[in-house]
């Protein structure tokens, strides 16, 4: 779960962090990463791994139609238009029973296998996981070191600079948005192999806010802080089982120590713990 | 030669005719000051020119292309550049990212090109660095490259922008006050920097409230006022001018 959580926060860093587009319907590429790669080991009956490649193509093909119209649009209209396309990527899930079977979900899906080798027990998925999140890890890497990388920065510094400079603006947010669909539907197949399951409800605008929140948590504007923010936030609700509280309260009271961190996190680092842009 | 015509360029805010059928024609290299009082309509007109504004009606030609109605990188493209009034540096980058960012048409910017012909951005990224080095030492920023922006004075920033627009390798420089905020002896290395600029073959059009600056660099000058043009010649002509006296400095 942490590499699954850690693609899709270095996708969100894209965007956020170095584009500043926050975006709030990264978990809808996540859910049409899940589904296309599913989809395709069950109905078309092919390997994991070329599903995978598949379903990055078709997410980022998906994910044009609404950037297109809506990068064009200034900061504000762009949120809208991200939260109206989560919710409609959802509602789709959820009523084309004859595709997604809609609330009953997907279940039975094949756990990933290449020459004859199965990653089917605990530890063999999480090298899976870990070997594909650090394949986007140098991705990532190599696309925002270079000019690329520069333009997008100086986009989220100052747009109407940039474009006197010669940039062109939409085409490079619509490129970063793009890529970014493309790199959470990784997460979005790598989640459909482990779980074996998948249904709408973890593919909603919660999870969206979740994805943001980590990379809010960790950091944007480099690669640390993602990763950071991966850890804080599915570790430490786990960490914290072990503070040997009674069984009665120890739920409520995990969930307050949680708040208060964030908390004290937003007050006194506003950045993220490893951050170096601060979103406003 | 002319480098840029406008012809009855006109832009209204509500009621207010900001530009109103201005038509001027910018010669070819040298350095054109646009003077006039507040609200002329001076930065409005660079911000038509640059594509940040749509005209109301008239059109505009830089090197015998249309302009209007291009957007904003287009034009850059075209080779226009601008040097806004409050500088705008990329604040967070460093000095030499700012002049990097400076390229025009880099294969670098396109992710295809990062991922598929590695060689040819990484070429040309090479080319960038040296140019860029060029351009920082030129304006007197050496040692700086690795700063973030933010850390420069004001006037250093105005220095940076300056770098980064030669960098852009731009035909017109549209400079927006390059003295204001900067201090008497910069103002100095400033003025020298835009003549060398101008030796060079570029055109620069600036515009300007300190007069003893348009005196001393400008070839011509416009004189502004409501949004018409309504005085034009050599510098000391136009600062004669009766009209000119009575609307600006008040004699």
């Amino acid at each position: 779960m942490i590499f699954i959580y850690g693609i899709l926060a270095l996708s969100m860093n894209l965007l956020a962090g170095y584009t500043g587009l926050l975006s709030l319907c990264q978990a809808a590429f996540y859910g049409i990463g899940a589904y296309s790669t599913t989809l395709l080991m069950i109905k078309v009956g092919i390997n994991f791994f070329p599903a995978l490649v598949c379903g990055i193509f078709i997410t980022s093909f998906i994910s044009l139609f609404i950037a297109y119209p809506s990068l064009r649009l200034r900061g504000d209209y762009f949120i809208l238009a991200a939260i109206g396309f989560q919710l409609i990527v959802f509602s789709i899930l959820y009523n084309c029973v004859w595709l997604t079977r809609g609330p009953y979900g997907i279940p039975g899906i094949p756990r990933p296998s290449a020459f004859g080798f199965q990653f089917d027990s605990l530890p063999r998925y999480f090298l899976l996981g870990g070997f594909i999140f650090f394949l986007v890890l140098l991705f990532t890497r190599a696309i925002l070191r270079s000019p690329f990388g520069r333009a997008l920065k100086a986009i989220r510094e100052d747009e109407l600079t940039a474009g006197v400079m010669g940039k062109n603006v939409p085409a490079l947010k619509i490129w970063a948005f793009v890529i970014g669909a493309g790199i959470a539907s990784v997460s979005g197949a790598l989640y459909a192999g482990y779980v074996t399951y998948i249904d709408p409800t973890s593919f909603t605008l919660d999870e969206s806010i979740f994805i943001i929140a980590i990379v809010l948590v960790g950091g944007s504007g480099n690669l640390k802080g993602p990763i950071v923010g991966t850890f804080f936030m599915l570790i430490l609700p786990e960490a914290l089982r072990f503070l040997g509280l009674p069984v009665t309260i120890a739920p409520n009271v995990r969930q307050m120590i949680y708040g208060l961190l964030l908390i004290l996190l937003m007050r006194y680092r506003p950045q993220g713990i490893a951050g170096e842009y601060r979103f406003e | 030669m002319y480098i840029m015509k406008l012809h009855n360029v006109t832009r209204a805010f509500g009621g207010l005719r900001a530009v109103d059928e201005v038509s001027i024609e910018f010669s070819s290299g040298g350095i054109t000051g646009l003077i006039g009082p507040n609200g002329a309509g001076k930065t409005t007109l660079f911000n038509l020119i640059s594509g940040l504004l749509k005209l109301d009606c008239g059109e505009i030609y830089f090197d015998n292309i249309r302009v209007d109605g291009l957007t904003p990188w287009e034009i850059a493209k075209l080779g226009i550049g601008r040097l806004f009034q409050d500088v705008r540096v990329f604040k967070k980058l460093s000095v030499l990212d700012n002049v990097l960012l400076a390229k025009l048409q880099h294969p670098g910017e396109s992710p295809l090109s990062v991922l598929f012909s590695t060689r040819r951005v990484t070429n040309a990224e090479k080319e960038n660095l040296g140019e860029a080095h060029k351009w920082v030492k030129f304006v007197g920023l050496s040692g700086k490259e690795n700063s973030p922006a933010e850390s420069l004075s004001f006037g250093q920033q105005k220095l940076l922008a300056i770098a980064r627009l030669l960098a852009g390798g731009y035909k017109l420089l549209l400079l927006d006050e390059p003295s204001a905020g900067v201090n008497p002896a910069m103002i100095k290395s400033l003025l020298e920097l835009m003549k060398k600029i101008a030796d060079a073959g570029r055109t620069i059009i600036f515009i300007e409230h300190n007069m003893t600056v348009v005196l001393e660099i400008a070839n011509w000058v416009f004189f502004l006022n409501e949004g018409r043009v309504i005085s034009f010649g050599r510098p000391d002509d136009v600062l004669g001018n009766d009209e000119v006296r009575k609307a600006y400095l008040g004699v």
